[in-house]
């Protein structure tokens, strides 16, 4: 299958953080859900994949192509949302349209009025006027107005309310229809995925941890719950971020199969949501941390 | 990169409405407005400038599809399409108010001054802010202060000569050289500033 | 075509897909030939990810449930009962093989595994 992004032991460092060794691909024709904790580099990724930074070492290409030669051709592809407002405030909707519209070769003006007409949008009024619900439909809007064929969002859902986001979901599940449109999306809101996702990217303090089929999820990992008992040194290694308590440990596995096998009927085995695995990876993490450094 | 500049003129349009009638005033009163040119100018190309510095406005440039050479680009070439505006303004005005031609060395005078200020203003916003200019000009003045007092406190003279001896040149080697010398300046700040913008991080 | 998903079955919904496209060509009501929705337009419907529909899609492919043209969508194959009825009995061989060793294992005699499976044929039938 094609790769519409693909980073390659991509690193980048700031001041207080750093991606380390990041190689994802996000494949053509599917929906990626990008999903990992609050400042472990989603927004980061996002803005290598929109060259919006540059990697400090590492290969970043889109549609095949790298940015250093094909900047332009890349960018006229992609249709983007950002979290927060990136438009001029003081002028009308209308008047925004004028200063996107000429930069896109496949603008087209049906599209964008029959999306302000669905999402109810004011032309005529100043963009700072527009609701946080608002102003991530213009975004949208404008994404979804020159036939791009990736379009990447950075927690789109954030601050919107459950009907407007179920919106966005149909939206979505639209566009998906056409087999050579891509979305890559962050969230934290993991719940928004459970629809649409067909592939799941995790990442955590700057590394990959994963990129899965959403169903391989709960095929692979599963909440174990059983005695304190069951638990000693060996066992242990099988669970990341186990919690003990006078009752029992809950744990989550990353080898469903190999657990089963383990401990049999002596424990249960809960289909776990990507919250539980963002929690429990996280506090595995913390632990090795600890116990290690 | 065209989108670019017809953008930032777009969105001066309603500060052009305010401007140019008062340049028009302005040249009522006095005809030999070179400094009322040169702020005015100054003004409208700082004002295009700052609204574009904001990070989001940044984010939203450097996704839609321009490079960051272009944006940088579209602020040269729109300060001097700036400028030819409010030059335009003067000629036509003093035409129709006063009924003669503005000399042609004043309208040169007025961009010269214009295309200066640009190279140093530009770079060092790019690298700062254009907020911290008005600072940077402050400490700039109080170094000079410092000068003339305490080092050469003939400087003012110094300059004076200075200049008497370039206008003591014959015209046209005067203009060429100062024309050439201000187009590398403005040349070399476009590039700077080029450099500085691909490596800032918003 | 009728498909009801449940999110709160333990059943991955993959898996409900591709039971209930199974039973409808197994009943009859999908027949030879006929074109089923596709892909990206079940996703859409049934308010899921294309990968789900996808996979319940290849799985049933693979079972010779249905079979797709590049570029025409998916389609219900020819059943041919007769290897239906084939795969179903080497199912029954099995499961009664293991049925034998388990019981040779704790000495259950052949009259009495008869009996038991006399008694339990009649009882849930």
């Amino acid at each position: 299958m094609e790769n519409v992004i693909e980073l390659q032991n991509v690193n980048k460092a700031f001041k207080g953080f750093e991606l380390k060794d990041m190689s994802i691909s996000v494949k053509k024709g599917f929906v990626t859900g990008f999903i990992g904790g609050n400042g472990v580099g989603k927004s980061t990724t996002i803005k290598l994949i929109m060259n919006l930074l540059q990697p400090d070492s590492g290969e970043i290409s889109l549609f095949g192509l790298n940015y250093k030669k094909h900047e332009k051709e890349i960018k006229q592809r992609i249709g983007f949302v950002f979290d927060h407002n990136v438009f001029y405030e003081h002028i009308t909707l209308a008047e925004m349209k004028k200063i996107i519209k000429p930069a896109y070769k496949n603008w087209d003006d049906t599209i964008f009025y029959q999306y302000v007409n669905l999402f109810e949008l004011p032309l005529k009024k100043p963009i700072k006027t527009f609701s946080k619900g608002m102003m991530m439909k213009a975004s949208l809007a404008f994404a979804l107005s020159h036939r791009a064929e990736l379009i990447i969002m950075d927690e789109p859902t954030s601050g919107l309310d459950p009907i407007f986001r179920r919106e966005l979901l149909d939206i979505l599940h639209d566009l998906m229809e056409d087999e050579e449109k891509t979305i890559f999306f962050s969230t934290h809101i993991t719940t928004d995925l459970d629809r649409i996702a067909d592939y799941i990217t995790f990442i955590h303090n700057g590394q990959h941890i994963f990129t899965k089929e959403h169903y391989k999820i709960e095929e692979d990992y599963a909440i174990v719950k059983g005695e304190t008992n069951l638990l000693d040194r060996d066992t242990e290694q099988e669970f990341l971020g186990i919690r003990k308590s006078n009752h029992g440990f809950e744990a989550l596995t990353t080898n469903k199969k190999r657990t089963a096998n383990l401990f049999g009927d002596t424990v249960i085995l809960e289909k776990p949501t990507l919250e539980d695995i963002m929690l429990y990876t996280k506090k595995g993490n913390d632990n090795y941390a600890k116990s290690y450094s | 990169m065209l989108n670019l500049i017809r953008k930032d003129i777009v969105l001066q349009k309603n500060t052009l409405v305010i401007l140019l009638p008062a340049l028009l005033i302005a040249l009522l009163i006095d005809r030999s407005i070179i400094w009322v040119g040169v702020l005015f100018s100054f003004a409208i190309i700082m004002q295009s400038f700052a609204l574009d510095e904001k990070p989001s406005t940044n984010l939203l440039m450097n996704s839609l599809p321009y490079t960051r050479k272009e944006i940088v680009s579209s602020k040269y070439i729109g300060a001097c399409v700036f400028t030819f505006i409010i030059l335009l303004t003067i000629v036509v005005g003093n035409i129709i108010i006063h009924r003669e031609i503005t000399q042609l060395d004043q309208l040169l005078f007025i961009a010269g001054v214009i295309v200066v200020f640009i190279s140093f203003a530009f770079p060092f916003s790019y690298l700062f802010k254009s907020q911290y200019l008005m600072i940077a000009c402050g400490v700039l003045f109080v170094l000079y202060l410092v000068l003339v007092n305490k080092f050469i406190p003939d400087l003012n003279d110094r300059l004076r000569a200075g200049v008497q001896t370039i206008l003591s040149f014959d015209n046209s080697v005067l203009y060429a050289g100062g024309i050439l010398a201000v187009v590398l300046l403005y040349m070399f700040s476009w590039m700077l500033s080029i450099r500085i913008y691909s490596r800032k991080v918003f | 075509m009728h498909i009801l998903i449940s999110n709160s079955s333990k059943e991955p919904i993959y898996n409900q897909i591709k039971d209930q496209i199974k039973q409808l060509v197994l009943s009859g009501e999908l027949k030879e030939g006929d074109v089923l929705p596709s892909m990206r337009q079940l996703a859409k419907d049934l308010h899921i990810s294309v990968i789900t529909t996808k996979r319940a899609y290849e799985e049933l492919e693979k079972e010779g449930f249905i079979f797709s043209v590049i570029g025409k969508g998916s389609f219900v194959s020819e059943q041919n009962n007769e290897m239906i009825l084939e795969r179903k009995r080497i199912a029954i061989e099995e499961q009664l093989i293991a049925a034998i060793q388990n019981s040779k294992e704790i000495g259950v005699g052949l009259g009495e595994l008869k009996e038991l499976l006399t008694m339990l044929y009649k009882g849930d039938l």
